[in-house]
């Protein structure tokens, strides 16, 4: 591809998705530097491997480099242990907390940027990916790399999780 | 109750809500979690980098580069050497043409007079540090040998006949093998050709036919 239309048809495509990108990486990254950081370096990397891009969705496609670069970034920091998340053992801890008895308000809501944040990772990407970004589930597993059941049993957990975080910053 | 009902709802603090959160964390998410907004000067520095890296060209193309670098060099070299060596090759000509004038100028022609080659190779023994082939060649008799110095080695001249020419042959020992070649100088015939670590120059003002004649006698026998 001539070099000058590459670039063009980049930015006509990929770069109106920067907000969308930043949020991603911000909300993995939990810090705005390194955000800013990974953030560049999925641009570029985004840009070299644009021939690859089918012209569909840049969003969703430049997101799923954004996601990578960011793992692949805590992971070698360290931050993001590779073995799965074990999920049985936490669900029944899950079910012990009546989390539907929980009364949600205005200060409980105060608390919700944190307990987002302090979900695990694997909750936490399918949740900004599904609720902030919107995206359906078939993106949302494209770009996780896990199948569409995977992306929605995350999700309930996630939000499940979500509201007893929630009740115990209530009490 | 969808999320757009809810978020008109939580702006107007009313209590109905509550009771819509409780079934829908996905819109507490959506209405209350935190959309980070890029930093204002991110957007530039990612344009200014797409825009090095679109200029800088491809590993591929730096290999390519590197490649026709060095193909440049290695080829400069080579001429540079290849000059260097046409060009020493050129001064022994000139060399090996005044040491044959030298020798018709003068009374100094022959060292040994002899026609017999088992005089000739003999009286070279102490007076050189290899022994030249001295050879009896059909039509070009042996008119002797003479001690010469040539490209900086003492060297072997034979003196061969043939009807009133004079043939110079010269024979000094050189580690690196010279291409064997023919030129003709001031009117002289020249013949250069190496082997068995020595190097050979026959010159006469015989034509070249002939001289090639005599260098082809003097390989076979």
């Amino acid at each position: 591809m001539d070099p000058i239309r590459k670039l063009a048809l980049f930015e006509q495509n990929v770069m109106p998705h920067l907000p969308a990108a930043y949020n991603l990486a911000r909300w993995l990254t939990r810090n705005d530097h390194d955000a800013e950081d990974l953030v560049q370096e999925a641009y570029l990397r985004a840009f070299r491997s644009f021939e690859t891009f089918q012209g569909v969705d840049g969003r969703a496609w430049l997101l799923a480099v954004v996601r990578n670069t960011c793992l692949t970034w805590l992971r070698k920091k360290g931050l993001h242990p590779t073995e799965e998340f074990d999920e049985r053992a936490h669900s029944a801890a899950e079910q012990s907390t009546d989390a539907e008895s929980l009364l949600l308000n205005q200060a409980a809501l105060g608390s919700l940027n944190d307990c987002l944040e302090a979900l695990p990772l694997e909750f936490r990407e399918v949740i900004v990916l599904r609720e902030l970004e919107e995206l359906s589930y078939k993106e949302i597993s494209d770009i996780a790399r896990v199948p569409v059941g995977t992306v929605m049993s995350r999700l309930a957990r996630g939000r499940k999780r979500l509201q007893q975080c929630l009740a115990g910053a209530l009490r | 109750m969808n999320c757009e009902t809810a978020r008109l709802l939580m702006e107007n603090n009313d209590p109905a809500l509550a009771q819509h959160l409780l079934s829908c964390p996905s819109c507490v998410i959506r209405t209350r979690a935190r959309y980070y907004e890029p930093p204002p000067d991110l957007e530039g520095r990612i344009r200014q980098s797409l825009r090095r890296e679109n200029s800088t060209p491809a590993p591929w193309r730096w290999l390519a580069i590197a490649a026709a670098v060095l193909l440049a060099a290695s080829l400069a070299w080579n001429i540079a050497l290849l000059r260097s060596r046409t060009i020493a090759t050129q001064l022994v000509a000139a060399n090996v043409l005044s040491a044959h004038l030298r020798s018709l100028a003068g009374t100094h022609l022959l060292d040994v007079p002899s026609s017999d080659q088992h005089t000739v190779k003999p009286w070279f023994n102490g007076k050189l540090d290899f022994s030249p082939a001295v050879k009896d060649l059909e039509g070009f008799p042996l008119l002797g040998g003479r001690l010469e110095y040539l490209d900086g080695h003492p060297a072997a001249a034979l003196v061969y006949g043939r009807r009133q020419h004079i043939i110079n042959l010269f024979i000094w020992p050189s580690a690196t093998p010279i291409a064997e070649a023919s030129e003709t100088r001031k009117g002289y015939n020249l013949q250069s050709w190496s082997g068995n670590g020595m190097v050979f120059w026959a010159v006469s003002d015989l034509n070249q036919a002939e001289l090639r004649q005599f260098v082809s006698l003097y390989e076979r026998n």
